[in-house]
């Protein structure tokens, strides 16, 4: 297995320079479904940025249309300034055209090719000479880390070494962006974890355009430069991922950073962005998207479950409620607390265990709360 | 859309040409209609055909159906070769298996009477092929391999759990077999019990061989005799021909319900538990050899009769002996019959030429259908159906009425023959080439597009090099099949080209049978040529 922790060597054989994209206006609807709904957004050149959402959320329409395997029914591609996609003068640049890569969830390396012949096959399109098809496969090769397996066949790889290739495939020609489809949803846990991090070094040696599609909120979180949360096809949400998780714009989002406590609250008071709301937790400060709450409005508050102190000896103010059942998981424990008919959700990494029954007062910590907009 | 009319027209054609009293054109009536039931011959012909349709399909499906389940399901001596030998006349030429059964079974000359008359001391006929009952026991012989081929597919994927599940809720052998096994395969079965029926009823070569010399009359030797011999009766034969169109229309119509309703008895999962194998217990050699024996009498007995045929300086009761070997007949129809080389070289430029173009345009129709899904994509797989429907000669029917009204046309070329085997056989090669498309992901299209390849590229570079045994495959079928068709060009051929399969009609009618036999073992060397070249090259079952 490579290790890309390490410089790499002869980098300047693979990266290239990153481009721009943009994207202003994609509709398309399947039928009556609405797969695309006006959706615009600029991906940053060199940047990562990561389609998040569940599935049917348009997502890989918004990928697909951006390589040219599906055309929208409205809007406009641009890559480097230039239209790839118009609906409105009828340009549609071919895929094969548009300069880019891709790395798909099947991996797609073709099974009659050896491990070499995948990797020279977009040079062997873009027409090279045949050395230097030759000599930029045995760099892509050592690069991935396969140097010595070119001559095998993809069925003769193992999960992460065929995804290896279909990325030294898809980054081979310099291609202007690299898209990945749900790249690591075929892998089983433990490879999948790796081949994030692996996928983060290599991104930070060779920083170019990628444009990544998951449902992972975890992938989401540690690959993206900028996380874009979509839902029905439309944006929900941009943002760096520390933004998306620590403000989420809307109950929607907060559920799918993987935030389960979403509470009702009554302000007490605002000032700005800034308010008091009282809700099963206490009357806590919270932040919130709107800043035009007036006292006595009902509103929703999303409080991560990190951000949740429980404790056997209460202090004065603090509710109480009743652990429901405990999940030891290691590093943390995850604790299921009832309170005035509202469960919650709680992560602790207290070495304090609290047995299913008992008693706790439960405080949530400072910016551990934050008021959502209600879908 | 081209190829919907292609293939569809020359069901409007008979129909029209039906109901017309001379050329497409002329005058309607009814009087052609009305004489499929009326005139004396043709009633009779009806009648028989009937019978024969049901009998060889009973004899096919008994024998497709058990011999599949005996070599799948039970524990039954020498299983996968009796698989093999049940499949192998498919590649052999029916007119070997008519020239064979005539062989074993004439009445006069038959080794099979021969052999009873040398036991016994006197003349004895034990058989006869020149019978109703010696044609349907030919044609159901000739069809076990289409039922064999569905049923064995069936047998041999089904879920062992489904049988073990009822075996736990107490159902003994028999009853596993009747409330389980065979419901399930219901689907498969009655497709495999359509195919038959349309392959019997359009048969032409068993009733216009045998079946004429027996006197037996049937429709598709009607159509041809109204249609070919003078004063012909034109009108009439395309009555006929409508006639077993419907027949076929209405049973393709009811097989691909039966298949797609099959989908609800598709098992999902069954991760490789192969099923249980019946205990035959005493019965396991009997059956065995009974097994091996009807296998055998399809394809190698009939192929050895018609090879010992060949070596006889003439065929008579009493011609048995070893002074009267010869290779004369070799000689003769090699090297002094005339119409021979002519009609091999156009017999194989058809067939090379045939299945090359339909392989190729099966690849263009089956990306269309399937991948592009263009505006006329779901007219194209209707109308594919349609040529698996109507027989042979009544297809041969419908080119030939519309055809022969165009001046300077392909009518009486070698071009009118391609295209009628193009039309007959382009959607068994679509099925070949259209599953092997479903077999290959869109991603790995998708992947060769993003790599810079134009779709023309992606099928050359990707498709087609993945497909490749499947092509191979198919391209064999329809070189196979259209070398030894007869049909459907008995009727659009003329002197000018005569092909192989209609020298051999030529030699049937002299009467020659030595000369018959060598003749037959060429058109099968010539068929099996290419097939011996790239069978390891090639994938037979569509799935």
């Amino acid at each position: 297995m490579a290790d890309w922790q390490q410089p790499a060597r002869g980098l300047s054989q693979v990266a290239a320079e990153p481009s721009y994209l943009s994207v202003y206006g994609l509709t398309k609807s399947y039928g009556a479904v609405r797969a695309l709904d006006n959706f615009s957004l600029d991906f940053g050149g060199g940047q990562c940025t990561v389609l998040l959402g569940p599935s049917g959320c348009g997502k890989t329409t918004v990928l697909r249309s951006i390589a040219g395997l599906v055309s929208p029914d409205t809007g406009r591609i641009n890559i480097d300034n230039s239209a790839v996609f118009d609906a409105a003068t009828g340009t549609n640049v071919p895929p094969e055209k548009r300069r880019l890569g891709m790395v798909f969830q099947s991996y797609a390396l073709w099974p009659h090719l050896s491990v070499e012949q995948n990797i020279a096959y977009p040079l062997i399109s873009a027409g090279l000479s045949k050395g230097e098809i030759a000599s930029r496969t045995k760099a892509m090769l050592e690069w991935i880390g396969l140097a010595g397996l070119g001559e095998r066949y993809a069925h003769e790889l193992s999960g992460g070494q065929q995804q290896r290739v279909s990325l030294g495939r898809a980054m081979v020609a310099k291609p202007r962006a690299i898209l990945f489809d749900e790249p690591l949803s075929n892998l089983d846990a433990r490879l999948r974890e790796r081949m994030r991090l692996e996928l983060l070094a290599l991104r930070q040696q060779a920083p170019f355009t990628a444009i990544y599609v998951t449902h992972d909120q975890l992938e989401a979180m540690t690959l993206a430069d900028r996380v874009v949360v979509m839902r029905a096809g439309s944006i929900e949400q941009v943002g760096s991922p520390e933004d998306v998780y620590k403000r989420p714009r809307t109950r929607f989002s907060a559920e799918f950073v993987g935030i389960p406590n979403l509470l009702g609250g009554t302000v007490r008071s605002a000032i700005g962005a800034d308010m008091v709301v009282e809700t099963v937790v206490g009357v806590v400060a919270a932040r919130g998207w709107r800043s035009d709450w007036s006292p006595g409005a009902k509103c929703t508050v999303a409080v991560r479950p990190s951000l949740i102190c429980l404790r056997c000896e209460a202090t004065t103010d603090a509710r109480r409620g009743s652990i429901i059942r405990s999940v030891y998981q290691g590093t943390s424990t995850i604790y299921l607390v009832e309170l005035d008919g509202t469960q919650l959700t709680v992560e602790s990494l207290s070495e304090e265990r609290h047995a299913p029954g008992s008693t706790v007062a439960v405080m949530p910590t400072p910016g551990a709360v934050f008021a959502v907009l209600d879908d | 859309m081209l190829s919907v009319l292609m293939v569809s027209y020359p069901v409007v054609v008979v129909a029209l040409r039906a109901v017309s009293k001379k050329e497409i054109g002329s005058a309607l009536t009814l009087e052609w209609l009305t004489a499929v039931f009326e005139s004396s011959r043709s009633a009779e012909a009806l009648v028989n055909t009937a019978i024969y349709t049901a009998g060889s399909s009973a004899v096919a499906m008994t024998l497709g159906v058990g011999l599949a389940f005996l070599s799948t399901r039970t524990d039954m001596p020498g299983g996968r070769s009796i698989g093999f030998l049940s499949l192998l006349p498919m590649l052999v030429p029916p007119f070997i298996l008519v020239v064979g059964w005539v062989a074993l079974a004439d009445p006069n000359a038959g080794f099979i009477n021969i052999l009873a008359s040398s036991l016994i001391g006197t003349r004895t006929t034990w058989v006869n092929i020149n019978t109703m009952t010696g044609l349907i026991w030919m044609t159901g012989l000739f069809l076990t391999p289409y039922v064999y081929l569905l049923a064995a597919a069936g047998f041999r994927n089904s879920d062992a759990s489904m049988e073990e599940a009822a075996r736990v809720a107490g159902a003994g052998h028999l009853r596993l077999l009747y409330t389980v096994i065979l419901p399930l395969q219901r689907p498969a079965l009655l497709a495999a019990l359509l195919l038959v029926i349309i392959m019997a009823a359009g048969d032409f070569i068993i009733p216009a061989t045998v079946g004429l010399k027996a006197r037996i009359y049937m429709l598709p030797s009607l159509i041809w005799q109204n249609q070919g011999s003078l004063p012909g009766q034109p009108g009439l034969a395309a009555a006929q021909s409508l006639l077993l169109v419907i027949v076929g229309l209405l049973c393709i119509y009811f097989q691909r319900r039966a298949l797609s309703l099959g989908g609800r008895y598709t098992i999902v999962g069954g991760k490789g538990v192969s099923p249980m194998l019946f205990s035959l217990g005493r019965l396991r050699y009997p059956l065995g050899a009974a097994a091996i024996l009807f296998a055998l009498s399809s394809s190698v007995i009939p192929l050895l009769a018609v090879g010992s045929m060949a070596f006889m300086r003439y065929w008579s009761p009493y011609a048995l002996k070893p002074a009267n070997l010869t290779l004369r007949n070799f000689q003769y129809v090699l090297f002094e019959y005339p119409q021979v080389w002519p009609s091999a070289q156009h017999s194989l430029f058809l067939a090379l030429a045939g299945a090359t173009c339909c392989v190729g345009l099966a690849i263009a129709l089956a990306w269309y259908v399937i991948r592009t899904r263009g505006r006329f994509a779901g007219a194209v797989e209707y109308a594919m159906v349609l040529p698996l429907g109507i027989p042979g000669i009544a297809l041969g029917i419908g080119i030939l009425s519309l055809w022969i009204l165009v001046p300077g046309g392909i009518y009486g070329t070698l071009w009118i023959l391609l295209l009628a085997y193009v039309t007959a056989h382009i959607p068994v090669a679509m099925q070949f080439v259209g599953s092997a498309l479903h077999g290959i992901h869109t991603d790995l299209e998708d992947a060769s597009r993003i790599a810079g390849q134009a779709w023309t590229g992606t099928i050359r570079r990707v498709d087609i090099p993945l497909m490749r045994s499947a092509l191979i495959g198919a391209w064999l079928l329809m070189y196979v099949v259209i070398l030894r068709e007869i049909s459907l060009v008995i009727l659009l051929y003329n002197p000018s080209t005569v092909v192989l399969s209609v020298g051999l009609m030529d030699v049937w009618s002299s009467g020659f049978y030595p000369e018959l036999a060598v003749f037959s073992l060429l058109l099968l060397v010539l068929g099996l040529a290419p097939v011996a070249v790239l069978w390891k090259f090639a994938r037979f079952a569509p799935d």
